[in-house]
């Protein structure tokens, strides 16, 4: 949202003042071109002298970046001495406003919070209009390490004694989080520390795999988890001194010691030693008339849907489907032979014991059963005797209820016990924090594995060999995509488009209504591969619309930059950033000369084509 | 509280409207969709509206969040843990902790000395020459305010090793400013002394000064492990990261940690970092697995100082804080005239009664 100010009311109240040049800062790209609408709405017209002098300066910018000349936008710069400066504009655009900055010709740049993380680029006064910003779809509030970023673009070194930072409100200004963003301590930053798949690969190309461990705990993320640690080694030595009066007493272990003896005695009416009379045969059959089991009666064969004990029976009990949809309750001794035979089968809590699914599967199945079936055979022992149950002890069993320390257990039980989970719990999570990285590291390996880039050895196979010089986001669908051979023999136009889709992570919304067959039936192999690689990298977005744009920048040599963009909805600069981007991807996958030189020329016929007008003038 | 459960619509509305923006979007979260887009009028309607569906859960959740702000309680910590806890300490706009007793400052002061110095001659910074001295023996990590001159330091730091007969690796997060910088650098050296290498620039590779982006330096450093390339490392007197906040990228920063763990140790590491909260952290990590101890240098002061104002909506100007500077760590401490025009402000947006002219 606009600030509640008119955008030229605002630079006229400031430069009265003298507090111009000034950036002012603006949630959207929107809003900064249209506050720069609002100016030429108002027929700001500059003094000629500016006006020429603005002339002037771009003419000298434009001799390095020919391909601002045509800007739409220069008129109007030109014109009313503001402009707006955000990611949608192209970067020789962004350049030519910061050199007019810097030369001091315009009065205010309206832009979003990017440039504040971006090049060098004061001003006298910085205005703040908003306490948010748009961080992946939803508005969080600025870190007071954000509003001072923002806030350290006011005041020009050797031409400012002062800088000034203005907050206007807006209609959702929290004023509280500007304020103490300008007086506080920025924050603490984190580590962001990820094992990706191509930083194994490398790690394990260097280094032997006992090294590894040493190399991770080098990491700034594992230096952070250290100090946590380090602060809970501090808390359970706290409680191992807390821990000290109840050290060992009569018996060594008392903690467990008293707590098995307390539930024994809680539970001592409970505990009925069962006693059924099944002979060992039967017994012995149990645990194999598990749901899904095939079982021969005196008539006819079933399927076992649960096996149960039901009071009034001496027996367990089946619940069985038989054929024609008929589900029958039968004791075990009816079942006469147990075939080898078994299907898939989840329990459920109600009648009919699983799914309806599963039902018409099993009922369908059964009907389509051949006449002959394996027999399980069942190894029944001799010595059927069930062994006494090791656990269970009688309460004669325990000393406690003579022993001397008897009502200081008692007494002090519930406290040790407590603290013992604690320092139990502590133990783990100190453990866990020493030894979180190499997991990670571990289960990366696992994967590399599986999918055969390393040897059980974890030495680097052939193909590990050139998956390693793949170092981007999304590399472990690349180099599958390149082992499925997706791209043998296609156009540079499909890689760089297929690239592209892999590359663009944003999702501000676009529009191309035309995609080639061929991209979009590659296009839809990727889709499967990258759901099918989805348990051990995220899937990227995919979109059709970027890689169709891509394609017909490389495809399509005639096409100019004012074409494409007129392709499409996307802003210039994202259009950019894309082919960029693009290009990028492109670079690695062209690092594979030795092993792929065809697919590696490929992608370097792809960057020529790609790099051309406004691409070629920024290297 | 009985009076929760009589509660009439006005009265709800008007307590809506005496809370802050940020207790309506709180509110708003999970019930209004794109709350963050409303005004506060608006925002308050269509909290209205949507209480209609469910008044008691919604009231006693007003209550509630009018309760944490008034008495910030660790309650405020246990809902959403992991944040620092800085960030739970809510200072209300309006409380009246310690104001200082001296009158505040006048616009006409506030406005004092704007204006365009006279050149100097430059003259180094205490800290730049404490850097500078240190550069040469030990790594360095630099954390200061953004346009306190870091560049002059990597520049001074560059040259002076150059001058030793060592190499020198410039790099940062950008393409864009890599090349800037290049343009810089190849102003002030030479352009044969100055190399670039990014994704698909590489011009003067084998000079004394390479500039580059982070992403580049961590594959040469890779490939120098595994023994393919043979970039002169061993030549490497000194490394420079610029913009090293960027650790803390959640995308990016993993580069930067690889790039640190695997600098050859006989390079010196330059750490140039705008403001950040625990340098001690970074450089005590260093120190941890780097040869030598590594040397911090901070400071917080600007260059230019700064100074605070608040525009109202009908052009009014004021100072936003008491103080001439920033008061800080006393976000509390408003300029009477801003804080009343803000109030205004927020009355200004209420949904029921007319904006005040």
């Amino acid at each position: 949202m606009p600030p509640s100010i008119h955008p030229v009311d605002l630079i006229s109240a400031l430069r009265q003042k003298h507090l111009t040049p000034a950036i002012v800062f603006l949630t959207s790209r929107r809003a900064c071109d249209e506050a720069m609408e609002a100016f030429d709405h108002a027929n700001c017209v500059l003094p000629t002298t500016r006006q020429e002098a603005i002339a002037k300066a771009l003419e000298q910018v434009m001799a390095r970046h020919p391909s601002i000349a045509e800007h739409p936008l220069i008129s109007i710069v030109q014109r009313i001495g503001v402009a707006a400066h955000h990611a949608g504009h192209l970067p020789t655009w962004k350049i030519a406003i910061e050199e007019l900055m810097r030369q001091g010709h315009l009065d205010a740049v309206f832009a979003t919070t990017t440039l504040a993380a971006g090049v060098d680029f004061p001003a006298r006064t910085v205005v703040i209009t908003q306490s948010s910003i748009r961080k992946s779809r939803d508005f969080t509030d600025l870190t007071a390490g954000e509003v001072q970023q923002i806030a350290g673009r006011a005041g020009r070194r050797g031409k400012d004694h002062v800088g000034f930072a203005v907050i206007t409100p807006s209609p959702y200004i929290d004023l509280s989080v500007l304020t103490k963003g300008l007086t506080g301590q920025p924050e603490a930053i984190d580590s962001q520390f990820t094992i990706s798949y191509p930083m194994v690969l490398n790690l394990l190309k260097a280094h032997p795999h006992e090294h590894i461990q040493g190399i991770l705990a080098k990491s700034f993320a594992q230096f952070q988890l250290n100090q946590r640690a380090d602060v809970l080694e501090q808390k359970l030595d706290a409680l191992h001194i807390k821990m000290e009066p109840f050290g060992p007493r009569v018996c060594t272990d008392w903690i467990t010691q008293w707590h098995t003896f307390d539930h024994a005695r809680r539970h001592r009416h409970t505990r009925h030693p069962t006693y059924r009379a099944e002979p060992p045969e039967i017994s012995a059959r149990l645990p194999f008339l598990t749901p899904g089991r095939v079982v021969g009666f005196s008539r006819g064969r079933g399927i076992v849907l649960r096996q149960y004990r039901s009071k009034g029976q001496r027996n367990s009990m089946l619940t069985v489907l038989r054929p024609e949809n008929a589900v029958t309750e039968c004791p075990v001794t009816s079942v006469k032979e147990l075939y080898d035979h078994i299907y898939d089968c989840p329990e459920t809590s109600a009648y009919p014991w699983c799914s309806t699914d599963t039902f018409d599967r099993l009922s369908h199945q059964l009907d389509e059963l051949p006449l002959r079936l394996p027999l399980l055979p069942i190894l029944v022992s001799s010595n059927s005797e069930p062994l006494p149950d090791a656990i269970v002890q009688s309460l004669e069993d325990f000393s406690c209820p003579t022993c001397p320390s008897r009502s200081a257990c008692q007494k002090d039980f519930l406290t040790a016990s407590r603290l013992r989970q604690e320092q139990q719990r502590h133990t783990k999570s100190i453990q866990a924090l020493r030894t979180s990285l190499w997991h990670r590291f571990q289960e990366r390996v696992e994967v590399l594995q599986k999918f055969g880039y390393l040897t059980l050895t974890t030495q680097l196979t052939a193909e590990g060999e050139w998956a390693r010089l793949i170092r981007i986001d999304h590399s472990l669908l690349i180099t599958e995509l390149i082992r499925a051979e997706a791209f043998t023999g296609a156009d540079p136009s499909l890689l760089a488009g297929i690239l592209a889709s892999l590359a663009h992570d944003d999702d501000r919304p676009g529009a191309f209504p035309r995609i080639s067959p061929g991209l979009s039936s590659l296009l839809g192999q990727v889709r499967k591969l990258a759901e099918s690689l989805s348990p051990y990298e995220d899937p990227p977005l995919l979109r059709a619309d970027v890689a169709a744009l891509v394609e017909r920048w490389v495809a399509d040599q005639t096409i100019t930059w004012i074409g494409l963009c007129r392709l499409t909805t996307m802003a210039e600069g994202d259009i950019y950033r894309l082919l960029a981007r693009s290009l990028e991807y492109l670079s690695q996958v062209q690092t594979l000369k030795g092993t792929h030189p065809g697919l590696a020329e490929s992608a370097s016929q792809a960057i020529t084509a790609i790099r051309r007008g406004v691409l070629e003038e920024l290297p | 509280m009985f009076h929760e459960k009589d509660m009439t619509t006005d009265e709800l509305e008007q307590l809506l409207a005496q809370q802050p923006v940020a207790v309506l979007h709180r509110l708003a979260r999970g019930r209004v969709q794109r709350h963050f887009r409303a005004g506060k009028r608006r925002l308050i309607e269509l909290l209205l509206q949507h209480s209609s569906q469910n008044r008691a859960g919604f009231e006693s959740d007003l209550l509630t969040l009018i309760g944490e702000r008034q008495a910030p309680s660790p309650s405020g910590a246990s809902r959403n843990p992991g944040t620092p806890p800085i960030a739970h300490k809510r200072v209300a706009i309006r409380s009246s902790d310690l104001e200082p007793s001296e009158p505040p400052i006048s616009l006409s002061e506030w406005l004092q000395g704007i204006g365009v110095p006279t050149p100097q001659p430059f003259v180094q910074d205490p800290w730049q020459i404490e850097a500078l001295a240190a550069v040469s023996e030990t790594d360095v990590v630099i954390s200061v305010p953004t346009g306190s001159g870091k560049t002059y330091v990597a520049i001074e730091a560059a040259g002076r090793a150059m001058a030793d007969n060592r190499s020198v690796i410039y790099t940062s997060p950008l393409k864009a400013l890599s090349n800037t910088k290049y343009a810089e650098f190849s102003k002030i050296f030479g352009a044969d002394k100055v190399g670039i290498l990014t994704g698909d620039r590489q011009e003067n590779g084998q000079a004394p000064l390479l500039v580059m982006t982070t992403e580049i330096l961590r594959n040469l450093l890779y490939d120098a492990a595994s023994g393919e390339i043979d970039v002169r490392l061993d030549t490497l007197g000194l490394v420079i990261l610029d913009e090293s906040q960027y650790l803390a990228d959640p995308e990016r920063g993993v580069v930067w940690e690889e790039t640190i763990i695997f600098c050859p140790s006989q390079a010196r590491l330059l750490l140039l970092s705008a403001s950040i909260g625990n340098p001690q952290d970074i450089a005590d990590w260093l120190t941890s697995i780097r040869a030598t101890p590594c040397r911090l240098v901070r400071h917080s002061k600007r260059t230019v100082p700064l100074r605070a104002g608040y525009l109202h909506p009908n052009g009014r100007l004021t100072p936003l804080f008491r103080t001439l500077g920033i008061p800080q760590g006393h976000p509390g401490h408003l300029h009477p005239e801003a804080k009343h025009l803000f109030i205004e402000y927020e009355e200004e947006t209420l949904p029921s009664g007319r904006p005040r002219r």
